[in-house]
């Protein structure tokens, strides 16, 4: 009797085991669904197709990973960036090892991780640092240390001190981008929701447009996960009233919800929709009904992700679908093939020794780099923050498809950082002009 | 506002609050659901269910996948969500279940909370939450609306409102009329005696196992339709509203568990017009679950099981 019962048991936990494994495996495969690669894509580093073998260089990386926000994409992207460049010569022969870890919102965690990677680990660099808080968290650390950071950043540490340079605008211009279409496109009212953690920084934003244009803004900071989306949306819309303006500010782990609820709740053509980036790409188009065409205004960072807007789009999509295929072609895998590309770059300009100080060196070094994949090209430069990304683009959806609305144009300089960083580009010529 | 019916609550107008009514009810009809089939879990065995959330949040990752990666029926898929519910508890029932029988209720409830465990982690390994990606379930019936007392309600809301008060009212008349039903009872009142007199109990126990696990898949289904995402970790702790609901029932009503799980989920969907407020309404659950069980205390009910046959 016993063993006719352990031999249930083992049944119905193999049973149970796999039917759970088997219906989890839909994440994934749904994610690997990607657009395959255009012809004329560009190369990886020296792009030789021969395989490094040399001593590796050590890069790293910190992302965060909480519950309704992943952002561990990006780490992963600009992985497979260097797996690429590490199939065609590596740097000069050496492969780059990259050394990826998770953090969980919490700065002593982040404290740690950095302090690993730099003593323990070794790295010569630093990049594809993603968080809510590792910026504001780490970099009088990486400044102590001579790090500059290739990353994409999130809170206002990020793009007011000297430790990173960003690939993206973050939350905060880029619903600076979206609400100030929504103002150009008639709102009279703006609610704007973001993640509570990053609220005052990336909703403070928007609601100075919103204010400048004499329009009432209401914020409604968003605990995540967010578990009744359609109780809030009712706020919003609420507050924003017919043809009023709602600009979510979510990564697609969250934004989705909000848009279900709204297509629920049959507000979807009642009011004018605004979000940043992170929604700007037809995995997410593809997911919603025809009914938000031609009612959003989505602030995009970066080029519309389609292999056939040029050379480094049609690389990304080569890459993810050979290094990466469970990545969804979207705007974080952007961020990380560009920090990939930026860092490979810097290492590639070192004549000599690589080491951390010759690499930080050569990352302070970056200017004028050009890519299909951003409106004009990135800097570093010694200075003492950087916002190399304040030209953006407003996309819309179209017949599941991801249609530009407004091309490359300057989101308005909300802060004084935006004006003077526009100063220094002209002052040193470091985007070519 | 012009309407006669125009007053204000605490300086919230009520047309403004009554689309939050509607979503706490049906919210409320699902903890309700789920409320009761602990419930008469727990009655019929002395076992509190923990893993329900994540039994339901399972079986509609399988119902998930079914609809995004086969060319099965949709009704298939909720049927599988469903079913899955009652086969994972059965399972679990038939297979620890006597090897608990003799401990007391606490030590019950933990192996449930082992299960409940084990299935957030296969579902955190398999479906990491993220991925930069969301899963929906959506239910054809979010698709139907209805205009009532000039606030828009789905079918789903409307269907998870009904089948609670319906399978309250069933799982009532079941337990009185039935001899399944009259043997539920008798466990309840008095395992040993019942044992005794001949009442098949683990034929019993195994109808309860079973009927409770397809409340906790049928809220598995209808959760991820209401919350418009299918996030397996908050519907795992969505279980922690039904057992609100489950101890305002102090673990024997089930009408009572019926108005518990509703007024737990208007609790938690009405408080969020008010902004000073709203940011603690998560909490209405544990609050009210605190309160009852205060009254509990106050009452000194006996909630330890008592040894069985």
């Amino acid at each position: 009797m016993k063993v006719s019962r352990l031999v249930i048991a083992l049944t119905l936990s193999v049973a149970l085991v796999a039917s759970v494994s088997f219906a989890a495996s839909a994440a994934s495969s749904k994610a690997a669904k990607v657009g395959s690669a255009a012809a004329g894509a560009g190369k990886c580093g020296l792009g030789n197709g021969k395989k490094a073998t040399g001593a590796p260089i050590k890069i790293g990386g910190i992302d965060m990973l909480i519950p309704g926000v992943d952002f561990t994409t990006i780490g992963k992207t600009a992985k497979a960036y260097f797996d690429c460049v590490n199939d065609n010569g590596g740097i000069n022969g050496r492969p780059i090892k990259y050394i990826l870890y998770n953090e969980q919102l919490n700065p002593a965690q982040e404290a740690a991780l950095a302090r690993k990677l730099i003593t323990s680990d070794k790295v010569v660099g630093i990049v594809g640092n993603t968080s809510f808080a590792e910026c504001g968290t780490n970099w009088k650390y990486y400044k102590s240390k001579g790090y500059v950071v290739i990353g994409a950043g999130v809170q206002a540490e990020c793009y007011s001190t000297p430790s990173f340079a960003e690939v993206n605008s973050g939350p905060r211009y880029s619903n600076v981008g979206a609400a100030q279409a929504l103002v150009k496109a008639g709102i009279k009212k703006l609610a704007i929701a973001s993640p509570d953690t990053i609220s005052a920084y990336a909703d403070g934003g928007p609601a100075l447009v919103a204010k400048k244009a004499g329009i009432p803004v209401k914020i409604f900071p968003t605990h995540l996960p967010v578990t009744d989306a359609t109780s809030q949306l009712i706020q919003m819309y609420q507050f924003a009233g017919d043809g009023g303006g709602i600009l979510i500010d979510f990564t697609p782990d969250t934004a989705p919800a909000f848009m279900k609820a709204a297509e629920a709740q049959g507000i979807v053509d009642k009011v004018k929709w605004g979000s940043s980036t992170p929604i700007a790409n037809t995995f997410m188009s593809g997911q919603f009904s025809p009914e938000f065409d031609g009612h959003l205004w989505i602030d995009n960072e970066f080029s519309n992700v389609d292999p056939k807007v040029g050379p480094d789009s049609a690389l990304m999509f080569k890459i993810l679908q050979k290094y990466a295929p469970k990545i969804a072609p979207q705007a974080f895998a952007q961020m990380g093939f560009l920090d990939g590309k930026f860092a490979t770059n810097a290492l590639l300009s070192i004549k000599g020794a690589i080491t951390a100080k010759s690499y930080n060196a050569a990352v302070v070094a970056l200017k004028n780099q050009k890519s299909d994949i951003l409106c004009k090209p990135f800097y570093v430069g010694k200075l003492p923050y950087h916002i190399p990304n304040n030209t953006n683009i407003i996309v819309d959806y179209k017949d599941k498809n991801v249609v530009v609305k407004n091309g490359c144009t300057d989101f308005q300089a909300v802060d004084k950082s935006i004006a003077q960083t526009r100063v220094w580009e002209k002052q040193y010529h470091l985007n070519g002009k | 506002m012009t309407s006669s019916l125009a007053f204000s609550v605490f300086g919230v107008d009520w047309q403004f609050l009554k689309p939050f009514i509607v979503i706490g009810l049906a919210f409320g009809g699902v903890y309700a659901l789920s409320g009761v089939g602990l419930v008469v879990l727990y009655r019929a065995t002395g076992v509190l269910n923990v893993a329900f959330g994540a039994i339901g949040a399972a079986g509609a990752l399988i119902a998930y996948y079914i609809v995004n990666h086969t060319g099965w029926p949709h009704w298939l898929a909720y049927t599988i969500c469903v079913l899955f519910g009652g086969v994972t508890n059965l399972a679990y029932g038939m297979i620890f279940g006597p090897a608990f029988s003799r401990r007391d209720a606490l030590v019950k409830m933990m192996g449930t909370l082992g299960l409940a465990l084990i299935l957030l982690g296969l579902m955190a390994w398999r479906a990491p939450a993220g991925g930069a990606f969301a899963r929906f379930l959506p239910l054809g019936t979010s698709q139907t609306h209805y205009t009532i007392l000039k606030t828009s309600v789905s079918l789903t809301q409307v269907i998870a409102i009904c089948l609670a008060i319906a399978i309250t009212a069933a799982v009532s008349v079941f337990l009185r009329v039935t001899r399944l039903g009259t043997a539920m009872r008798a466990l309840a009142n008095d395992r040993e005696a019942s044992a005794m007199l001949g009442v098949p109990v683990r034929q019993v126990e195994a109808a309860a196992w079973f009927g409770s696990g397809l409340a906790c898949g049928a809220s598995g289904l209808l959760l991820p339709d209401l919350l418009t995402s299918l996030d397996y970790s908050a519907l795992t702790f969505l279980v922690i509203s039904s057992l609100a609901a489950a101890l305002i029932g102090r673990l024997r009503s089930l009408w009572v568990t019926l108005v518990g799980g509703l007024l737990v989920g208007v609790a938690q969907s009405i408080l969020s017009p008010y902004t000073n407020v709203s940011a603690y309404r998560s909490s209405a659950p544990f609050v009210l679950a605190i309160v009852a069980l205060l009254y509990l205390s106050r009452r000194r009910v006996v909630t330890i099981s008592r040894a069985t046959t």
